[in-house]
C-alpha cells in the first residue's frame, strides 16, 4: 500500500502524539490536526486519537472527530486508560472506533497492539492493522481491556516497584539494577517509568483499577503524588531520578 | 586474598554455584552436605565447569587446579568452626534454617557472618531466636549463581549496620553486583517480577489474549528476552506458583499478589514446564 499523500488526522497530547507524528511523516503520510480537518479541504484516511491522562479532553476530541469525519473513516484511539468500547459508547457511529496501545519510545516497539471495541465493525480492524504495518510495525489483535497486554503488564510491574520504593524496601536505583541484573529486564522499571512518563503510567494503572474495581490494581499512592507534583519523569527533568537540563534531551 | 574463609551449606545447584563463585575469587570454601552423592555431583560440576573455562581459554589448567583445590567438601558441620562467613543454601524450610544457624552459633565465633540464600523466608524469622542475631543477613544469589551478576543483600530487623556493610563488601569481592533490600516478602526481584507472571495469567484467564500472543507481545512490543509463559515453563510452573503463594501469604493476602487458578491447575496436572515435557507449551 502506498502511503504517499494519504492524510491522517492526529489528535491528542503527550509523548505518543509527537512520536506518532514523526513516525507517520517519515513514512510519507500527510499528518493534519483537528483545525485543518475542519476546513474540509482534506480527505482523511484515518484518525488517530492518543490522549490518556485527561479523559474529559479525550471525550471532547472523540465526539468532535465522530461529528466531523464521514462514516467510513476509522477512528483509532488509545485504549490505555479506558476501553475502546467505552470510547465508542461516546459516539454516534461506534462501529468505526478501534482501540490500540503502545508506549514510547516507538523505535523500541517492534509490535503494536490493536483492540477492537465490542462495537467495532468487522471491516475496520484490517484497515487499522494495515495502517500500523505501513509504519513498519507488526501487530497483534487482542480483546478490548484497559491497557491491552504490554502496557498493562509493564505498568503493574512499575506500580509494584513504586510500592517497594514507598515502603523503603530498596532505593529506586537498586530496584532498577536488581530487575536488570537479576531477571534480565530490558530496563529498570523506575527508569522506564521516567522515560514513558509517570502520568501515562498512572493513567493506565488508574484506568485498570477504575474499570476492574479490584484492590489488586490499586495505584501506589506515591505514583499519584508524583503526578500531582508534576514530577512525571525525564520530560520534565524529575521523576524517580533527576535529569539535569543538559542531559534532559539525552535518549 | 585470604581475608574470607567461607562455608557453604547445601551442595545442590545453588550451594555448589555459590561455592564456585567464592573459589573463583580465590577464597577457601568448605562445602557441607550430609549427602555423599550430592557432594560428588557438586565435584563433577566444578570439574566440568572449570574444564570448559580452560577450553575457552578463560583460565589456565593451573588456575583450574587451584580453584578446585580451594573447595573442600565436608560432611560434618563441626568442620565449619574456623569460617568467617557462612552461606546456607538448604531447602526453603524455616525450621531447618533456624536449627542450622543455632548449631553454627555454638560452633563458630560470634563474629562469623551467618548468611542465608533464601529467596522467600524472612531473615528476621531465621535470626529471631539466635544469641547474636545482628550477624544474620540474607545473601540471595540468582540461578545460575556463577552466571547471574546480581545478589540481594537483605537486612534483617536485627542485622547490625557493620554487618550489612561487611556483607555488601563480601558480595563485591565476589565480583557480583549487590543491591540492598529490607526484609520484606520476595525482597526485590521476586516481588517486583510477580506481575510479569501473574498479570499475564490474569490476562489469559480473562480471555484478553492467548499464551503465544502474550509471549510474542512482551518480546516484540516490550523488548523482554522471554515471554511470561516461556519463562514459567523454564523456571518450573510449580516453583513459580510456590513463590507467588509465599509472597501472597507473607503480604497477608494483599490482592496484588493473588495467585492464579490457571497456574494451580497446571501444577495439579503435573504440567510443570520443560522439566516434565509439557507446560504452557509442548516440549515432547
Amino acid at each position: 500500500m502506498t502511503t504517499a499523500n494519504q492524510t491522517i488526522l492526529l489528535v491528542g497530547e503527550g509523548p505518543l502524539f509527537e512520536e506518532l507524528h514523526y513516525l507517520m511523516t517519515s513514512n510519507q503520510y500527510q499528518v493534519i490536526d483537528l483545525k485543518m480537518a475542519e476546513t474540509g479541504t482534506y480527505q482523511v484516511k484515518l484518525a488517530l486519537e492518543v490522549m490518556n491522562t485527561d479523559l474529559e479532553k479525550k471525550k471532547d476530541s472523540i465526539v468532535q472527530l465522530d461529528r466531523l469525519l464521514s462514516l467510513e473513516v476509522p477512528i483509532v484511539t488509545t485504549s490505555l486508560a479506558i476501553t475502546a468500547t467505552e470510547v465508542a459508547s461516546w459516539t454516534k457511529h461506534p462501529e468505526r472506533i478501534c482501540g490500540f496501545g503502545t508506549l514510547v519510545p516507538l523505535v523500541e516497539r517492534e509490535l503494536i497492539e490493536i483492540a477492537p471495541a465490542l462495537q467495532t465493525a468487522e471491516e475496520i480492524t484490517p484497515q487499522v492493522t494495515t495502517f500500523f504495518t505501513t509504519l513498519g510495525k507488526e501487530t497483534e489483535v487482542v480483546v478490548d481491556e484497559v491497557g491491552l497486554v504490554f502496557p498493562r503488564i509493564l505498568s503493574l510491574i512499575i506500580n509494584e516497584a513504586v510500592f517497594a520504593v514507598m515502603e523503603k524496601t530498596a532505593t529506586a536505583e537498586d530496584i532498577d539494577i536488581a530487575m536488570q541484573k537479576g531477571t534480565n529486564y530490558p530496563q529498570g522499571p523506575l527508569a522506564w517509568a521516567d522515560q514513558i512518563g509517570i502520568d501515562e503510567i498512572y493513567a493506565i494503572v488508574n484506568g485498570i483499577h477504575r474499570d476492574l474495581r479490584e484492590e489488586r490494581y490499586r495505584p501506589a499512592p506515591l505514583l499519584r503524588k508524583l503526578v500531582l507534583a508534576a514530577r512525571t519523569g525525564k520530560k520534565c527533568g524529575q521523576g524517580f531520578y533527576l535529569y539535569p537540563q543538559e542531559e534532559g534531551i539525552r535518549v | 586474598m585470604n581475608e574470607y574463609r567461607v562455608g557453604v551449606i547445601g551442595a545442590g545447584t545453588m550451594g555448589a554455584g555459590i561455592a564456585l563463585v567464592c573459589a573463583r575469587q580465590g577464597y577457601s570454601v568448605k562445602l557441607l552436605d550430609a549427602n555423599e552423592e550430592t557432594l560428588e555431583r557438586a565435584k563433577q560440576y566444578f570439574h566440568s565447569t572449570l574444564t570448559k573455562d580452560v577450553t575457552k581459554g578463560k583460565i589456565s589448567e593451573e588456575q583450574k587446579a587451584k580453584t578446585i583445590q580451594l573447595i573442600n567438601p565436608i560432611a560434618r558441620i563441626e568442620e565449619l568452626h574456623d569460617r568467617t562467613i557462612i552461606v546456607e543454601a538448604v531447602p526453603e524450610r524455616l525450621e531447618l534454617k533456624k536449627s542450622l544457624f543455632q548449631q553454627l552459633a555454638k560452633i563458630c565465633s560470634e563474629k562469623t557472618l551467618l548468611l542465608s540464600n533464601t529467596s522467600s523466608i524472612s531473615i528476621t524469622a531465621i535470626a529471631g531466636s539466635l544469641a547474636h542475631p545482628e550477624r544474620v543477613l540474607g545473601l540471595h544469589f540468582f540461578n545460575p549463581a556463577p552466571v547471574m551478576p546480581l545478589v540481594e543483600v537483605i537486612r534483617g530487623k536485627q542485622s547490625s549496620e557493620e554487618n550489612v556493610q561487611a556483607t555488601y563488601q563480601f558480595a563485591k569481592k565476589l565480583a557480583k553486583v549487590p543491591v540492598m533490600a529490607t526484609d520484606t516478602p520476595g525482597f526485590i526481584v521476586n516481588r517486583v517480577a510477580r506481575p510479569y507472571y501473574n498479570e499475564a495469567l490474569r490476562i489469559l484467564g480473562d480471555g484478553v489474549a492467548e499464551v503465544e500472543q502474550i509471549d510474542r507481545i512482551m518480546k516484540r512490543a516490550g523488548g523482554f528476552k522471554m515471554g511470561p509463559f516461556e519463562l514459567q515453563d523454564m523456571i518450573g510452573i510449580d516453583i513459580n506458583f510456590a513463590t507467588t503463594q509465599t509472597v501472597f501469604q507473607d503480604f497477608f493476602y494483599e490482592g496484588r499478589f493473588k495467585p492464579s487458578r490457571i497456574q494451580e491447575r497446571m501444577v495439579q496436572a503435573g504440567n510443570l514446564g520443560r522439566k516434565t515435557g509439557e507446560g504452557f507449551y509442548d516440549y515432547s
